[in-house]
Parts: C-alpha cells; structure tokens; sequence
C-alpha cells in the first residue's frame, strides 16, 4: 500500500519540477540567459543554450560536445556546457552521466548551488536519502540571494520528502509544513497538490487518517483545478487507496473510475498531443514545401523580371543605336544633297562662265582678226596714217585678253590650291605705282588724271601676288568704266585698328544698285546685259572677292549710276610689333 | 659714286634684252649674261657683282634654282638675287624659298616692279629691311659699299673711299676724294654697320676715316685729312683717337 503512494508522489514530484518549466522562463532560466549573456561568438555555444532553453536535450549535448571538442576553451564555456549536459542527463533520467557531468564543473561556477540541489535530487531519486539530506540542507542554509532562482519551497518539500522516505516523521513534517507555508504564500496550485499530497502521505504512513484524509480530500479538490492530468490522477489513485482502506468501496470505485479516466484521457492527451506533434510536423513541413516552392517561384519570377530588364535595355540600346545611326545618315544626306546642291551650281557657273569667257575670248580674237585683215589692206594700200591708229588697237586688244586669260589662269590656280601664297608686309604705295605703270599708256590715252595719295608708310600683310592681282584688277575696271578726262583717285583710310582702308575712286559711270549686290554676292557671274561693250564676266571681281578674302580682307562697293564707283578693299594692317 | 653691277642668268635672249634696256636707261651696268648654270657661275666668280638677276627656268630645267642654292651655300660668296618667273608654282617657290634670302619677280614685269625688286633683294639680303621704300632712309650699308638709291635706280660708294662723313640731323654728307654728296641714314646705323676700327667720331658731327688722316693738331683742335679736308676734334673725342693715333 505505501509503496503504492510513494512510487506515485516520487514521479509526481519530478514531474513537476519539469512540467513547472514549461511556460515562459523559470526564474532560474532567466539566471542562465543573464550569466551565460557575456559569452558571445561561439555559434555552437549560442545554439546549445538555444535548445537547452527548448528542452531540446539531444540537440543541446550535440552542441555542447561539438563546443567542448573544438579544444581549450575558457573555463566559463566548459562549466556551462557540462552543467547543460548534466542538467540534460538528469531530466532524461541518466542520472549516473549527470552526475558525471556535475563533477567536471568548478566549484567556483556560478550555479554551484544548482548543482548541489540537482545532486540532491539526484540522490533522491536514487533512494541515498541520507545522502539527498546532506545536499538539501546545505543549500536551505544558504541566504536566499545566493539561490539564483532555487525555490526555497522546493528543498524544504524535498527535505520533507527525505525524512519521509527516512522515517523521520516529526522532520519530515516540519519541513513539509514549511514548504507548504511557503507554497501558500506564493499561491502554487500544482506544488499544493504535490505537499498536500506528501503531506498527507506523512499523515497516512503514520496512521494518523484523520489528520490525513483532509489533506488527500485538499489535493484532491485542489487536483480539480489543475489541468495536469497527472496530478489529477494521482490524486483520484490516492483517494481511491484512501477510500478502498475505509472500507467505502462505492466510493473507491468512482475514484478509481476517476483515476482511470484520468490515466485514459492523459494517454489520450499524449496521443493527441502526438498525433498533433505529427500534424505540426506535417503543416510545418508542408509550409515548408511550400516556402520552398514559392522561394523556387520568386526565383524564377525575379529570373523572368531580371531577364526582361536585360531585353528591354539590349532592345533600347538598340533602338538608340539605330536612332543614332538613322539620324546621321539622315544629317549626312542632308549635308550630301546640299552639297550636291552647291556642287551643281558651282558646275552650272562653271559651265556658264566658259561659255562666257570662250565667247568674250573669241570676240576679242575676232576683232583682232578684222583688224588684222584691215592692217593688211592698208599695208597694201601703203595707207600708212591708218596703220598706227590700227596697230593701237590690236594692241589694247591683245591686252584686255591678256587680262581675261590672266585672271582666268589665277583663278584656275585659286581654285586648285596649286600657287604660291605668302603674307609679308607690303609697302602698298608702291605696289599700287608699280601696278599703275602698265596702265599709262590707257589712262593718258582716256586722258585720265591718276592720283595715288596713299601715304608711304601705309603697310598692309599680304601676298604680294595676289594683291598686285586685287590692284590690277580695280585699276583695270576703273580706267574700264572711266569717261574720257576723268579722275581716278586711290587713297587709304586708317580708322581702324586692325584694317588699313584703300579706297579706288573713279567718276565713272558707276553702276546699279541690283549689279552692286550681284557683285557682291558669293559666286555669281554677270550676264552680259548691261554694258554690252565694256563690261566683262565679272570674272576679275569674282577672283578679286576670293583673294581679298583669302588675305583676311573685306571688300565692300559704292556706286551711283553715272557718278562714279568706289570700291574699297579693307586689308590687314601691319601691327606696330610685327 | 659707281652703278651697281647686275649678272644676268636667263636663257631667253629676247628677255634678257629686254632686261638689260631697262637696267641700262636706269644706270646699271651689266658685266654679263649667262645662259646656262655653268656660265652662270663661271661668270658669277670672274667678275665683280653686286646683285644677280637668275630665271629660275633654264631651257626647261630648274638650274637657275640650282645656281642659288649652290652660291647661297658658299660662305662670303653669295650675293643678293632676284628670282625670274613666269609660274607661280607652289612646289617650286616652297624650293627657292630655301634660298633665304629671297625676293622674286613673275613675268610679265614692268620696269618699276623690276627696279623695287633689286632694291627689295639689296635690303633683303643686307637685312636693312624698310630702307629704299620709306621716306626715311635710302642708303643700305654693306661690308664693302655703301648702296644709296638715287631717283628709281641704286648707286654704290665703296666705303674705303669715304674720307669722312659729317653728319646733320638725318641727314649725312659723305665725302669722297672726288665727289661730295648727302644720304639719308641714321647716325647710330653708321656707328652700328661701319668697321669701328676704321670709322672713329672727332666730333658729335663728324666720322672720320682714319686712314685717311694726315695729321692731327691737338691745339687747333682739328683733323687734317687728304684731300686738304678739315675736321673739327673735340674734347669729348680727342683722348680716343690720339690714343689711337699714337699707337699706330
């Protein structure tokens, strides 16, 4: 009958302790997070208090060892880890291991107390009560700071327990009644059943039933509020047993039934719990698959998203590039198309000036023929007064050909890059005399006065070529569009900094505003409409326009029809420092 | 007062008659005309000449070309010279361009541009450049000759034969033992150009030849030179050329 009670109290008591753990964290949990807090940067470590936190204990000693295994380790780490394995061990019910484990720790660890209690209740539960006293009373001595989270209820109710087991009844009872104070006092429902249980128990083994019966009736009332089915159980058995030595088997029966509804619905809760285990395994692992799947999922989506990006930017690049290239192409077509544009004209005037020029070269030839043939006559006719007069002629003739061919010839060569060109610094007085020379015979038969006022120290830079060119050409149409006893004045003005101004001058019969801005327009060659007689193709002043632009010079035109023409050429001036 | 003496090099003779005509009515004188390179420079170191006139083209070929080239390379050899042609190539003016200095002429000319050339090539290889076309000089000092534009042509006086020079204001008198005559040049070019071991001032207005001191009166204050010439010595000056004179 006894040993009916007190298999059931023994595992009900540790039972307990372990079922009391399972909510949030103990007191003593939280000792062991704030102790072992400082210890940081060993994984292995972190994960075996992890799972000693769980309950995980398999985890918990793989960690542990693999902690322990990597080498020398500070002492701190080592003493946690055996107290976690030995913790580990006595919970599983390997008590001579945990006892092991206990002894590798340092006397100085931290929860060297713990350590005192869990041998106590080792040696409890190895039935060395004597031994499990020597423990208990140890640290019920100790001031309650030093218990780190030990319930001092807990060792007076296994002290109880003890002197019990040992008989010791008056003991036994008084630390019972301590513990059960105390238990009270904190409101400990699922210890009340325990101590009132013991207590009872006490009672019993003592004979004292009545005394006892109260405290069965307690813990069974109180088992009624507890969830535990366990306790519940144990204490419809008890009642049962109470009940059963009282003769009242009516009564015993219903708690037996009790007690084994009990047992049922706990095996049942544990199936249910295990079935539910499994189910949450199952859910857990179909989440699992799923997570897993939808992981595989966004993986290919972010490949898809990721591969479309890099199409749209290739085909953007593209369609840039292609953008690009059709935009230049086009640009280049235009520029082509105006360039042909400007190259047809420049053909256009090409031809048309041939066709001038062959036209104006073979009038003049033919003169020269006529005259010629009448040269002849009058040789034969020995009319020698005709002769000078006609050899005059043919002289200004050959002349202004010579001219025409002249410039023809430059702008040939301008055209064609192919001459000499050379800036230097030309005294322009003399350049202008030199060139006037060729022209006296002209001007004194035009009867002509000639006046060249340009100042000796007038220096302009220039080619000397293609100034003389510029000059023989203005000097030429000049004497060209004078009347007969008119002036001819050439001068320079120096109001600009940069240009010296010279100025040709005639009082001749000048020209149109409409012919003005044909000269001076870009390649554009005269028809021959105006002056029939006299005028050229616009050939010289075409060139002229080219060379003066090709010195850095400007030429600009004055003109009244029947007053005369001034044209002036705007030239670099030499700079006094060079 | 001399001509200048002018070499001709030109293969035509219709032009170089008309050349010599010209240079002829303007006071030149020509000591030849050469035809061809050879002759040219056969002619060129057998007499005296003071500017050649070379067309580039000799009977088709570059050799006028090859004439300056070959006496602008010989040291106190070379002589100013005037370019003739009736092209203005680029690759052959980029050549004769080489021949610095160098001053050209495109056929057809006239006489005045003819006549600015050889002034232009005096000035050009003296490098005295702006002389004969400003107002303000019209004498370019060689190392043996004076060449001094007179009307449209240029004259020489050979240096050796100046007895003194007196200077007024921009104006200097040269004096000769024939002749006396004024130029137009400045006082510090002639102290510049003329040899200072011959030419020596008396005076702030008078450079003397010291070769052609007869005599030096210290207490008169005067220079007595050939010709029975008379130059005033100053103080300023006197200790120099009697320093001078007496070391000799």
């Amino acid at each position: 009958m006894k040993a009916v009670f007190r298999i059931v109290i023994f595992s009900f008591l540790l039972y307990s302790q372990s079922n009391s753990a399972q909510q949030n964290y103990t007191p003593f949990e939280k000792e062991i997070i704030a102790k072992s807090k400082t210890i940081v940067g060993n994984p292995d470590f972190t994960k075996a208090q992890h799972f000693f936190l769980q309950k995980e204990w398999d985890s918990c000693f793989v960690y542990t060892m693999k902690q322990l295994s990597v080498g020398k380790q500070p002492e701190k780490i080592q003493n946690f880890c055996h107290f976690f394995r030995g913790f580990g061990f006595k919970e599983k019910k390997l008590f001579k291991e945990s006892k092991k484990e206990f002894q590798l720790i340092t006397t100085d660890f931290q929860f060297h107390n713990h350590i005192q209690m869990f041998l106590g209740e080792i040696a409890l539960e190895e039935k060395r009560f004597n031994e499990a006293v020597n423990y208990f009373t140890e640290i019920e001595q100790l001031h309650p700071n030093l218990l780190l989270g030990i319930k001092k209820s807990s060792v007076k109710h296994n002290l109880g327990l003890c002197y019990l087991h040992l008989e010791k009844y008056d003991t036994a009872e008084r630390y019972l009644r301590e513990g059960l104070q105390l238990e009270e006092a904190q409101n400990d429902t699922v210890a009340l059943v325990g101590t009132y249980g013991d207590m009872a128990t006490l009672y019993y083994d003592q004979y004292k039933d009545k005394l006892a019966i109260p405290y069965f009736e307690k813990a069974y009332q109180l088992s009624k509020k507890v969830k535990n089915y366990q306790l519940k159980q144990n204490a419809a058995l008890n009642m049962a047993v109470v009940e059963e030595n009282r003769n009242d088997y009516a009564k015993a029966l219903t708690y037996r039934k009790e007690y084994e509804q009990w047992k049922d619905s706990l095996n049942d809760q544990n199936k249910v719990w295990e079935v539910a285990e499994l189910e949450k395994q199952f859910t857990v692992k179909q989440k699992q698959k799923e997570v897993s799947l939808l992981k595989a999922e966004n993986k290919i989506k972010i490949a898809e998203r990721n591969g479309l990006l890099y199409s749209a930017i290739v085909l953007f690049v593209l369609l840039g590039t292609a953008v690009y290239f059709y935009r230049e192409k086009t640009k280049k077509n235009k520029i082509i198309s105006a360039q042909k544009e400007a190259l047809s004209e420049l053909n256009a005037t090409k031809d048309k000036l041939f066709s001038i020029v062959s036209h104006d070269l073979r009038s003049a030839v033919n003169a020269m023929k006529i005259s010629n043939a009448r040269l002849l006559e009058n040789v034969a006719a020995k009319n020698l007064d005709e002769l000078d007069s006609l050899l005059q002629r043919n002289s200004a003739i050959a002349n202004s050909t010579y001219n025409l061919l002249d410039n023809l010839l430059h702008w040939a060569l301008l055209q064609t890059k192919q001459s000499y060109f050379e800036i230097t610094t030309i005294r322009l007085y003399h350049c202008v005399e030199q060139m006037v020379y060729n022209y006296r015979p002209l001007l004194f038969e035009k009867n002509l006065v000639f006046e060249n006022t340009i100042s000796r120290n007038d220096i302009v830079c220039a080619d000397q070529e293609s100034l003389k060119i510029i000059l023989r050409n203005f000097i030429d149409n000049a004497i060209k569009f004078s009347k007969e006893n008119g002036i001819i004045k050439m001068y320079t003005q120096n109001t600009d900094e940069k240009y010296c101004t010279l100025l040709i001058e005639d009082n001749g019969i000048g020209m149109s505003t409409a012919l003005q801005t044909a000269l001076l327009q870009e390649t554009r060659l005269l028809s021959k409409t105006d002056n029939e007689a006299i005028s050229g193709t616009g050939l010289g002043m075409q060139l002229c326009k080219s060379l003066i632009q090709k010195n850095g010079g400007k030429l600009d035109l004055k003109s009244e029809v029947g007053k005369g023409t001034k044209i002036i050429v705007s030239l670099i001036k030499k700079q006094p420092n060079g | 007062m001399d001509n200048v003496n002018i070499l001709i090099i030109e293969d035509t003779p219709a032009e170089s008659e008309a050349l010599i005509k010209v240079l002829k009515a303007h006071n030149y004188t020509i000591t030849g005309v050469a035809t061809s390179h050879k002759e040219a420079l056969t002619l060129f170191y057998n007499t005296k000449v003071d500017i050649v006139i070379i067309d580039i083209f000799l009977n088709g070929l570059p050799d006028g070309l090859a004439f300056a080239e070959n006496i602008s390379v010989v040291p106190n050899a070379a002589k100013p010279f005037v370019f003739l042609t009736s092209s203005t190539d680029r690759q052959i003016f980029e050549r004769a361009k080489l021949t610095n200095p160098f001053s050209y002429l495109i056929k057809p000319f006239n006489e005045l541009e003819l006549l600015y050339a050889l002034e232009l090539a005096v000035e050009k290889f003296y490098n005295q450049h702006e002389v004969f076309l400003g107002e303000e000089e019209n004498t370019v000092v060689s190392q043996d000759y004076l060449f001094i534009k007179k009307g449209k042509s240029l004259k020489k006086v050979e240096i050796s034969d100046i007895i003194y020079i007196e200077v007024e204001e921009k104006y200097c008198s040269i004096i000769t033992e024939t002749e006396k005559f004024v130029i137009l040049i400045s006082l510090t070019k002639i102290l510049e150009l003329f040899d200072s071991h011959i030419f020596c001032r008396t005076h702030r207005n008078f450079i003397v030849n010291t070769k052609k001191i007869t005599e030096i009166i210290p207490i008169d204050n005067l220079v007595l030179l050939k010709g029975d010439h008379k130059v005033i010595l100053s103080d300023k000056y006197k200790d120099s050329i009697m320093q001078r004179y007496i070391l000799k």
